[in-house]
C-alpha cells in the first residue's frame, strides 16, 4: 500500500516537474536544459529513477522468483545493509570521479548483487523442498544465464575501459562482477548437484563430498581474487576498506572448508582402513538401528573404536562435519585404532589440526642446553620433513614410511647441530679477535687521548683487520651481538684464513682483553639460554 | 541428502505418534513440508509453568540430523534460556563450534544421536530448572535469581495467557 502511494506520488511529482518545464520553455531542448539546471527538478527525477529501479526489481523478482519466502527476504535485507555500507566506503576512495553515472553504476551493481543472493538462497532451498516443478527449473536456469551474461558483459566492459584509459573505478566493477561470476558458477554447480540428487531415488552419498570440494575450490578462487584486488588497489589508490569484510569472510570460509576437507578425509580414510565392519552378532546386539538415519543396518556398517556401530555412509556424512563418535563423542582422529599399533605418547595432545610442519625436539641431546630455534633457520641442510599431528591414525605402511623419514630427519638434525657447533666455535674465535681489537684500540686511545672511542675504532680497524669491516655494527656494542644468518655462514667459510688464531688472543697478555672475552662468552651463552 | 533427512524426520514423526512422551505433542505443520514442525509443550508439574500449554515451532535444516534444528516458542515466554523473540537457547540445539554464550562444553552439544523427542524433553526440563548462567534473557535470569516471587507471577500470567484465560 505504502509502496503504491510512494510510486503514485513520485510519478505525479515527475509529471508536474516535466510539465512545468515544458510549459515554461515550450520547446524540447530548452526544457531539458531547464530541467538539468534546476536542482529541485533533478532531485525529483532522481527519486523517480530510484523508484523505477525498485519497480523493475519487483517485476524481475515476480518473474524469476514469484513470492519470496520470509527467510529469503530477511537474508536479502541483511546483506543489502552490508553492501550499502561498503558501497559508501567505496565512494570515499573514488570521491574524485563522483557523479550521477558513477552512482548509477553502483546502484546497478547492488541491484544485480541482490539477484545473485536471491538465486543462491533459492537454490539452497531446493534441498529442502519436497516438490520442485518445471517452473522452478526454467526460472532458475534462465535467471542464472541472464546474470552470468550481465556479469560477463560488465567484466568485459571494465577490462576494455581499463585497458584503454588506465585504472579507474572500473577496476572495482571488474572485480565485483568477477566475484559475482564465481558466485554464479558456484550456484550453478549446486543447482546441478541438487537436480541430479532429486532425480535419483536412492540418496546420493558422495554429493556432500562433491559440495565440500566445490566450496573449497570456489573459496580458493575468491581468496585469490580478493588478494589480487587488494594488492592492485593498494598500489594504485589506497587501502580498499570496503573489500575487507567480504575478504575476511571468504578467507574464514576457505579455511573452514580446508579444515573440513583435511579432517574429514583423514577420518573417512581411518574409517575405511582401520575400523572393522560390524558382524551380524554385533548388529543384533545394537538393535540393528543406525542412530544417525534411524534405519536398519544390514550391511556396510562400521564399528568405531568405541564399539558404536553406524552405517558407513552415515558416518561419512557426519565425519564431514565433525570427527567424533555421534554417540559418545570420542574423537576418532585422536583415538588409537582398535587393536592396531599403540599410539605414541605424544600423539597430538592438543586440538586435531591439519598436519603442520612442526619439527619436534630431536632425540639426541643438543651440544648446548636449550638450542634457540632461530639457529635452525640458518643451517644449510633442509629442515626436517613435516610430521602429521597424530601418529595413532597412520597405517602400518605409513608408519614404516615415516620411519625412513625419521632416520633421515635425525641425520639431518645431527648434521645441523654439528654445523651449529662449528659456527659457534667460529663466532667465539671471532669475538675474541674483536675484543683484542677493542682492547688495542682502548690502549691506543689512552696514549693518544684526543679521539673518542668510536672514532678510534673506525679509523683503526681498516688498518689492523680488513675482515671486521664486513660487520662493523657488531663491534661498538659487544653485548648485543646478534648473529645474522648470511654473514655468519659466510664467516664460517672464511674462518681458516683469518690471520689471528685464538691462541694469539691468549698469548696477548692483556688482562682487559681476557676479561672482555670472558664476559662476552658468558653473555652470549646467557642469551642463548634466555632465548628459548 | 535431502532424502535421508526426510526419511529420518518421517521416522521420528512416526515414533512420536506411536509412543508420545507425556505432555508433548509434535508433528509437521503441513504434511507437504516435513522441515517445519509445530510442537505443543505442557508446563512441567510442580513448577511455575505448571498447567500452561506452550506452542513452539521447530525448523529443520536440509542436512538434518547432521545439523540441529532451530526451536522457537510462538507464545510470549519469560524464561532465562529463551530469547525475547522466543528462540530457545539450550546446548543440545547448538552445533559444536558455535557457542553463543561461551559456557557450554562440546559434550552437551548437538549430535545425530539427539532427536526431536530428546530436544522437547530437554526443553521441558529447562522450563522446570532454568540455567541462570546463560544470558538468553538477562532480565529473566536476574529475576529468577533475585526475585523468585515476581518471576512466578509473570510465569503465571503467561500460563494463563496460553490457556486463553
Amino acid at each position: 500500500m505504502k509502496a503504491i502511494l510512494a510510486t503514485v506520488i513520485s510519478l505525479a511529482l515527475t509529471t508536474v516537474v516535466i510539465g512545468n518545464a515544458y510549459y515554461q520553455k515550450k520547446q524540447f531542448y530548452p526544457s531539458i536544459v531547464y530541467l538539468t539546471n534546476s536542482n529541485p527538478s533533478m532531485a525529483v527525477m532522481y527519486l523517480q529513477a530510484f523508484i523505477l529501479v525498485l519497480l523493475v526489481g519487483k517485476l524481475l523478482r515476480k518473474i524469476f522468483f514469484g513470492q519470496l519466502r520470509p527467510a529469503e527476504f530477511e537474508h536479502l535485507i541483511e546483506r543489502s545493509w552490508y553492501a550499502i555500507t561498503e558501497t559508501c566506503l567505496a565512494f570515499t576512495v573514488f570521491r574524485d570521479d563522483f557523479n550521477p553515472k558513477f552512482i548509477a553504476l553502483f546502484t546497478l551493481l547492488l541491484f544485480l548483487k541482490a539477484f545473485h543472493w536471491l538465486a543462491e538462497d533459492r537454490v539452497d532451498y531446493m534441498e529442502r523442498s519436497p516438490v520442485i516443478g518445471l517452473l522452478f527449473h526454467v526460472r532458475i536456469l534462465s535467471l542464472l544465464m541472464l546474470l552470468a551474461q550481465s556479469d560477463f558483459y560488465f567484466i568485459h566492459h571494465a577490462y576494455q575501459f581499463t585497458a584503454s584509459k588506465g585504472p579507474s573505478v572500473q577496476l572495482v566493477f571488474g572485480f565485483e562482477y568477477s566475484i559475482l561470476l564465481i558466485m554464479i558458477a558456484n550456484i550453478l554447480i549446486k543447482y546441478v548437484l541438487h537436480a541430479i540428487d532429486s532425480r535419483w531415488e536412492t540418496p546420493w552419498e558422495s554429493k556432500a563430498a562433491v559440495l565440500l570440494y566445490t566450496e573449497l575450490a570456489i573459496n580458493f578462487l575468491k581468496v585469490l581474487l580478493y588478494i589480487g584486488f587488494v594488492a592492485v588497489m593498494v598500489r594504485i589508490y589506497t587501502l580498499p576498506l570496503f573489500a575487507f569484510r567480504p575478504m575476511y569472510e571468504t578467507m574464514r570460509s576457505f579455511k573452514k572448508a580446508y579444515n573440513d576437507v583435511v579432517l574429514s578425509r583423514r577420518a573417512i580414510r581411518n574409517m575405511n582402513t582401520l575400523y572393522p565392519d560390524a558382524t551380524a552378532a554385533e548388529l543384533a546386539a545394537a538393535d540393528n538401528e543406525c542412530i544417525i538415519c534411524r534405519e536398519e543396518m544390514h550391511s556396510g556398517a562400521k564399528k568405531l573404536p568405541c564399539n558404536h556401530i553406524f552405517h558407513a555412509a552415515c558416518l561419512r556424512l557426519w565425519f564431514q562435519r565433525q570427527q567424533t563418535c555421534p554417540t559418545c563423542r570420542l574423537n576418532v582422529l585422536r583415538a588409537p585404532a582398535p587393536a592396531a599399533e599403540p599410539a605414541p605418547a605424544h600423539a597430538a595432545p592438543g586440538h586435531p589440526a591439519p598436519p603442520a610442519p612442526a619439527p619436534t625436539a630431536a632425540p639426541v641431546p643438543p651440544p648446548f642446553p636449550q638450542m634457540p630455534p632461530p639457529m635452525m633457520a640458518w643451517g644449510m641442510p633442509p629442515p626436517p620433513p613435516p610430521r602429521p599431528a597424530s601418529l595413532g591414525n597412520l597405517t602400518m605402511a605409513e608408519l614404516q614410511r615415516m620411519e625412513g623419514n625419521e632416520r633421515r630427519a635425525i641425520e639431518a638434525r645431527l648434521q645441523l647441530l654439528r654445523e651449529i657447533q662449528s659456527m659457534l666455535d667460529a663466532s667465539v674465535l671471532l669475538m675474541q679477535q674483536y675484543s683484542t681489537v677493542v682492547g688495542s684500540v682502548a690502549q691506543n686511545q689512552a696514549t693518544v687521548g684526543t679521539q673518542t672511542l668510536e672514532m678510534g675504532r673506525t679509523t683503526e680497524e681498516p688498518e689492523t683487520k680488513p675482515k671486521v669491516k664486513s660487520e662493523p655494527d657488531v663491534v661498538p656494542t659487544t653485548s648485543s651481538y646478534q648473529p645474522s644468518p648470511v654473514a655468519s655462514t659466510s664467516r664460517v667459510k672464511n674462518e681458516p684464513p683469518l690471520d689471528r688464531p685464538p691462541a694469539d688472543a691468549d698469548a696477548n697478555p692483556r688482562d682487559k682483553t681476557d676479561a672482555d672475552a670472558e664476559e662476552l662468552r658468558r653473555r652470549r651463552l646467557q642469551k642463548f639460554t634466555l632465548d628459548k | 541428502m535431502a532424502g535421508s533427512a526426510l526419511r529420518r524426520l518421517m521416522a521420528e514423526y512416526k515414533q512420536l505418534t506411536l509412543n508420545p512422551p507425556e505432555g508433548i505433542i509434535a508433528g509437521p505443520i503441513d504434511e507437504e513440508n516435513f522441515f517445519e514442525w509445530e510442537a505443543l509443550i505442557t508446563g512441567p508439574e510442580g513448577t511455575c509453568f505448571e498447567g500452561g500449554v506452550f506452542p513452539a515451532k521447530l525448523s529443520f535444516p536440509p542436512d538434518y540430523p547432521l545439523s540441529p534444528p532451530k526451536m522457537r516458542f510462538l507464545c510470549e515466554m519469560f524464561h532465562p534460556n529463551i530469547y525475547a523473540d522466543g528462540r530457545v537457547c539450550i546446548s543440545i540445539l547448538h552445533a559444536p563450534g558455535d557457542d553463543p554464550m561461551g559456557y557450554e562444553s562440546s559434550a552437551e552439544r548437538w549430535s545425530p544421536v539427539q532427536s526431536v523427542e530428546k530436544i522437547l524433553l530437554s526443553v521441558v526440563s529447562m522450563l522446570a530448572e532454568p540455567n541462570d548462567e546463560s544470558g538468553a534473557n538477562v532480565d529473566a535470569a536476574k529475576m529468577w535469581r533475585e526475585d523468585r516471587e515476581q518471576f512466578n507471577m509473570i510465569a503465571d500470567r503467561i500460563v494463563r495467557k496460553t490457556l486463553g484465560l
